[in-house]
C-alpha cells in the first residue's frame, strides 16, 4: 500500500505548489481556499494509507514478484443483495421535497428516512442474519 | 459472514502478511476526503464573501460573537474526540462495555455541544443576525449551521452504533469496524470545527 500512499501525498505536494503559484498570480481567495483544502484531501488519504502499510506489512502490491494469486482470499462482507439504499434514497428525496411542498412533508420524509437508515443499518442484524 | 476464502495450491513467493487493510475503514477515509472538499466550499464562500465585504468597506464581522462562549463549547467538543478514541482503543480489545460507556460519554458530549450551538444562534437571532439579514449572517449560519448537521448526523451514527453492539449476543469485529469508522467521522467534523472555529472566532 506504500505506493498508493505515496501517490496520493504527492498530488497533495502538487495542489501545494499549484495553490501557491494561484495566490500569487491572482489573489483571489475562492480558489486559493479550495485548493489549500485540497491538498488536505489528497494528504489524508496518503497519510492514512501510509499509515495502515505500516500496521499491516506488505501486501502483494508491494511486492514485484507477486503473483495475483497472493491477493486471493476474503476481502470483506459485501452485501449480496438489498432494498434499503433504495428506500433511503426514496425516503431522503421525499424529505427535500418537503422543502419545497411543506414542512408536514419534511417531517414525513424524516420519520421515512429514520426508519429506512434503521432497516439499512440492521439489515444483517436481524431475522434470518441475527446473531 | 459469508466470505469464502481460497489459497493458491502453489506458493512462488514468501507468503505476506495475512492481515489486509479494512476496506470499510480505507473507503471511510476516502468519502471522508470528499466530505472535506464539501467543506471546502464553505470555506471559500466565507474567504469570498469576506474579500468583498472588506473591499467594500463593510464591518466584519457583522454580529457580536461570544468568544469565550464558543471557545468552550469547541473544547467539550474536542475533548469528546479524546473519550470516543478511548472507545475505540476499549473496541479494538473487544472490550464491548467499555466501547458503551465510551461512547455514551461522547454521544452526551456531542449533544451539548448541538445544543450550545442553538443556544448561541437564539442570542444572535435576537441581536438581529439571522440567515437572511445579511452576508455576514448567511455565511455564518450556512457555515455553522452545515458543521452542526454533522455533527447530529454524528450523534444518530452514535447511536446505531450502540444500537448494533446491543442488537447481537456477541461483540464482533463487524461492530468493531463501524465503532472505528465513526470514530473517524467524528475525529473529522473535530477537525473541521477547529478550522471553522479559528476562521470565524480567531481570525475573523
Amino acid at each position: 500500500m506504500k505506493v498508493q500512499g505515496w501517490m496520493f501525498l504527492l498530488c497533495g505536494v502538487f495542489f501545494a505548489a499549484a495553490d501557491v503559484v494561484y495566490w500569487y498570480w491572482s489573489k483571489e481567495p475562492t480558489g486559493t481556499t479550495a485548493m489549500a483544502i485540497s491538498v488536505g484531501l489528497a494528504f489524508m488519504i496518503g497519510y492514512y494509507l501510509l499509515f495502515t502499510a505500516r500496521r499491516i506489512g506488505d501486501q502483494p502490491e508491494d511486492d514485484k514478484e507477486a503473483e495475483i494469486s497472493d491477493g486471493a482470499g476474503e476481502l470483506g462482507f459485501f452485501s449480496p443483495s438489498s432494498w434499503w439504499p433504495l428506500f433511503v434514497v426514496l425516503a431522503v428525496a421525499l424529505t427535500f421535497f418537503g422543502f419545497v411542498i411543506g414542512w408536514w412533508l419534511f417531517f414525513i420524509g424524516m420519520f421515512a428516512t429514520i426508519m429506512s437508515v434503521i432497516g439499512f443499518v440492521f439489515q444483517y442484524y436481524r431475522g434470518h442474519f441475527s446473531h | 459472514m459469508l466470505g469464502v476464502a481460497t489459497a493458491s495450491a502453489i506458493t512462488t513467493t514468501a507468503p505476506h502478511g495475512a492481515r489486509r487493510a479494512n476496506l470499510v475503514q480505507v473507503g471511510t477515509i476516502v468519502w471522508l476526503s470528499s466530505e472535506l472538499m464539501f467543506f471546502a466550499a464553505l470555506f471559500a464562500m466565507y474567504f469570498t464573501i469576506r474579500s468583498v465585504s472588506l473591499g467594500h468597506h463593510q464591518e466584519w464581522p457583522r454580529a457580536e460573537l461570544d468568544i469565550p462562549y464558543a471557545t468552550v463549547n469547541t473544547i467539550i467538543l474536542v475533548l469528546s474526540s479524546v473519550t470516543c478514541q478511548f472507545g475505540v482503543w476499549a473496541a479494538e480489545k473487544g472490550q464491548v462495555r467499555r466501547l458503551r460507556f465510551w461512547y455514551l460519554i461522547s454521544f452526551i458530549m456531542g449533544a451539548v455541544f448541538v445544543a450550545g450551538q442553538l443556544n448561541e444562534y437564539r442570542t444572535l437571532v435576537s441581536e438581529g443576525t439571522t440567515l437572511s439579514s445579511d452576508a455576514y449572517g448567511s455565511v455564518f449560519y450556512l457555515t455553522t449551521g452545515f458543521h452542526g448537521m454533522h455533527v447530529t448526523g454524528g450523534l444518530i451514527a452514535f447511536l446505531f452504533m450502540l444500537g448494533r453492539t446491543y442488537a447481537a449476543k456477541s461483540f464482533t469485529r463487524e461492530q468493531a469496524t463501524s465503532a472505528i469508522v465513526v470514530s473517524y467521522y467524528w475525529h473529522f467534523v473535530d477537525v473541521v470545527w477547529i478550522g471553522l472555529f479559528a476562521t470565524i472566532y480567531i481570525i475573523k
